[in-house]
């Protein structure tokens, strides 16, 4: 896991999604195997944010500490490379970081990911753009070169299509440019009624920026990562009111979960075992349920065989406050829909899917001079 | 045509931060002969001041470009000083490890105290802007720009008709006879170390406007410091200034070749750098 490096942030916040589940089931006794009660331990090691060294590492925790199975760690990058030593020591990996499907399309039989694939990041805006009036036609998009962003953008390309929508205009960046302010300028010479950004979080407050500094009032302002993070509302400030984003989970969600606690109760919970008045984001959520996967995998296979286990998760299809999670026969969880929110006065909402949101979008976003 | 002028704006306005980003390295560089690889870690630290002064006391952003300026040349002087002043003498590759060094302990310090978040300050005018037309001239980068130019002036007046600047041009040409018409070799390096990081800090400060920072934010500034010295050329605040304008207008425009997309920005902008390499080795404007 990142626990330090330029994904601590993110590394730190996972680790806490699989420290709540942990003490959960250790309080439960543990995990039932054949009427049996095993009580869990984790093993963390820091990869430092490089996802060589974290294949090194997880390739250390299975010989030396014997771990039994595995836990993904932070990002695409680091889950692809420890998708290779899972493959290679026949241990499953549950994951709930790496949203990458290049991960998924290499024929690995022991990795899952819980978390919805990159090309449905941003889908759910296009549905929701679908159902407002006066709906939205024409898409400018701005991606940077990684595998995840282009997945992201490819999947916004391919949907909008079937939608009644288009492409407008379309630029990859470098990964980590630091200047946007003249492909923002390229967009709005496309004047499109939809901006998106399949990017980072820097590059997602740098375009916003741009946008306001340009003046472009496309009607709906949807970043892929970014948004999400209570740092885009704090460096922006309003600013960042009415721009939209694909979130994996929203403490707003309502599921109805087999097992484990109820949306309300785990932010609660949350709130309590980290001393906290943050609400749990979704890397906490989702790493959570990679957890809830492996445990009910477990319990399902009756057994601690690694083999079984894996053959129970691939048949694995029960609902969590996550929402559902079953895997397709790559190991991707396609069936869990992506939610939209918006940010409306300095606040997360979920917007989309009505059956899950908790208000309706602000549409269409007012042009900036009239804020 | 409207887009091709607002791209133009914006190539001249990007050209301002890279001057900026680029004219303390550039200092430290023609001088000391130290390829400085923390200059962007003191930009970032630069621009956490900027933040921290901003988030808490509510201070305007370009107010506090004197504090960071201030700030970083104490922390310039000390460090060139206390630590690097000890492998002046050194092959070139010593400094570079050493200030490698330095980078990484600035970087993961700062890691230690800000944590990884990106932050950013955005003033209540940030997005004002002057609009002409189709083309708009956003308010920041547009005063960001000014204060580039203005520091380069300063620092141009500060070497040609100040004591100090004789004494640093005097220290770059022969140090031995320097030394022996009375100059305080170490002070003048640490000095010329400190002024380079302060030009850091006023760059941090004003890259915290218009874009995102964290504490890694600093190795493509580094580069881009880099490559527009290589451009203009050593030597000259005049070859810095063109070189840092040159790049911005090699960046923008390379992002809209036609046919080629900004995917290539960066392969454009280091084949310019080469065929200067070939043509002109000591840059456009060097000596």
């Amino acid at each position: 896991m990142s626990l330090t490096g330029s994904t601590s942030n993110e590394g730190n916040l996972s680790k806490q999604g699989y420290d709540m589940w942990l003490s959960w089931i250790n309080d439960q006794g543990g995990i039932t195997v054949g009427g049996v009660k095993h009580k869990v331990q984790i093993k963390y090691e820091d990869d430092q944010s490089k996802p060589d060294l974290s294949a090194q590492l997880m390739q250390k925790l299975i010989t030396e500490e014997k771990a039994q199975f595995i836990l993904g760690p932070y990002g695409s990058p680091a889950t692809a490379s420890d998708a290779v030593i899972a493959e290679k020591n026949q241990i499953p990996m549950v994951e709930a970081n790496g949203a990458a499907q290049a991960i998924f399309n290499k024929g690995y039989k022991y990795t899952f990911g819980v978390l919805s694939p990159a090309n449905k990041y941003l889908t759910g805006v296009i549905d929701m753009a679908a159902t407002l009036s006066p709906k939205p036609t024409t898409i400018a998009m701005l991606s940077a070169d990684d595998n995840f962003s282009v997945e992201v953008a490819q999947g916004v390309a391919d949907y909008a299509a079937t939608k009644g929508m288009k492409v407008a205009f379309d630029q990859k960046y470098p990964n980590g440019s630091t200047d946007v302010s003249s492909l923002v300028a390229q967009a709005k010479a496309a004047n499109p009624d939809i901006l998106m950004n399949s990017g980072h979080l820097a590059e997602a407050i740098a375009i916003n920026k741009a946008a306001k500094d340009l003046g472009v009032n496309a009607k709906i302002l949807a970043y892929s990562v970014g948004p999400s993070t209570p740092q885009f509302i704090k460096a922006l400030g309003k600013d960042a009111d009415y721009v939209y984003d694909g979130s994996q989970w929203t403490p707003q969600v309502k599921y109805t979960p087999a097992f484990y606690l109820g949306e309300a109760d785990y932010v609660k919970a949350y709130k309590t075992m980290f001393k906290t008045q943050d609400d749990p984001d979704y890397h906490v959520a989702e790493s959570t349920a990679a957890c809830l996967a492996l445990q009910k995998a477990i319990e399902n296979a009756g057994s601690l065989d690694a083999q079984k286990v894996r053959d129970a998760l691939a048949k694995l299809d029960v609902t969590t406050f996550f929402g559902q999670i079953k895997f397709d026969s790559r190991g991707l969880n396609i069936y869990k829909p992506m939610v939209v929110e918006q940010i409306q006065n300095g606040q997360h909402h979920t917007v989309f899917p009505q059956d899950v949101a908790d208000t309706k979008p602000q549409y269409p976003t007012p042009p900036w001079a009239q804020r | 045509m409207s887009l091709l002028a607002q791209q133009l704006v914006l190539a001249i306005l990007l050209g301002g931060v890279y001057v900026a980003v680029a004219i303390g390295f550039s200092l430290v560089w023609g001088i000391l002969n130290i390829i400085n690889l923390s200059h962007g870690a003191f930009i970032v630290v630069g621009a956490y001041i900027t933040w921290t002064l901003f988030g808490r006391l509510g201070l305007d952003p370009f107010l506090s470009l004197p504090i960071d300026a201030a700030a970083l040349f104490a922390l310039g002087y000390l460090l060139q000083r206390g630590l690097i002043n000890r492998v002046i003498r050194a092959p070139v590759f010593f400094t570079l490890l050493l200030t490698f060094g330095v980078n990484l302990a600035i970087v993961n310090l700062l890691l230690a105290v800000f944590t990884s978040d990106f932050r950013s300050v955005t003033p209540p005018y940030a997005g004002s802007g002057i609009v002409l037309g189709p083309v708009v001239i956003p308010s920041i980068r547009l005063a960001a720009f000014a204060i580039a130019l203005l520091l380069a002036a300063l620092l141009s007046l500060l070497m040609r008709r100040t004591r100090i600047g004789a004494a640093i041009q005097a220290v770059a040409s022969d140090r031995d006879a320097a030394q022996l018409v009375g100059i305080d070799l170490r002070h003048t390096y640490a000095l010329t170390y400190g002024i380079g990081a302060a030009c850091a800090g006023v760059a941090g400060g004003l890259l915290s406007t218009v874009q995102a920072i964290s504490p890694t934010a600093g190795e493509p500034y580094t580069l881009q410091a880099f490559v527009v010295v290589v451009l203009g050329g050593l030597g000259s605040v005049t070859a810095t200034v063109v070189g840092g304008l040159l790049f911005g207008l090699i960046e923008v425009f390379g992002q809209s070749a036609p046919g080629l997309g900004a995917g290539y920005a960066n392969a454009i902008a280091f084949a310019v750098l080469v065929i200067v390499l070939i043509v002109r080795p000591q840059g456009l404007l060097g000596r």
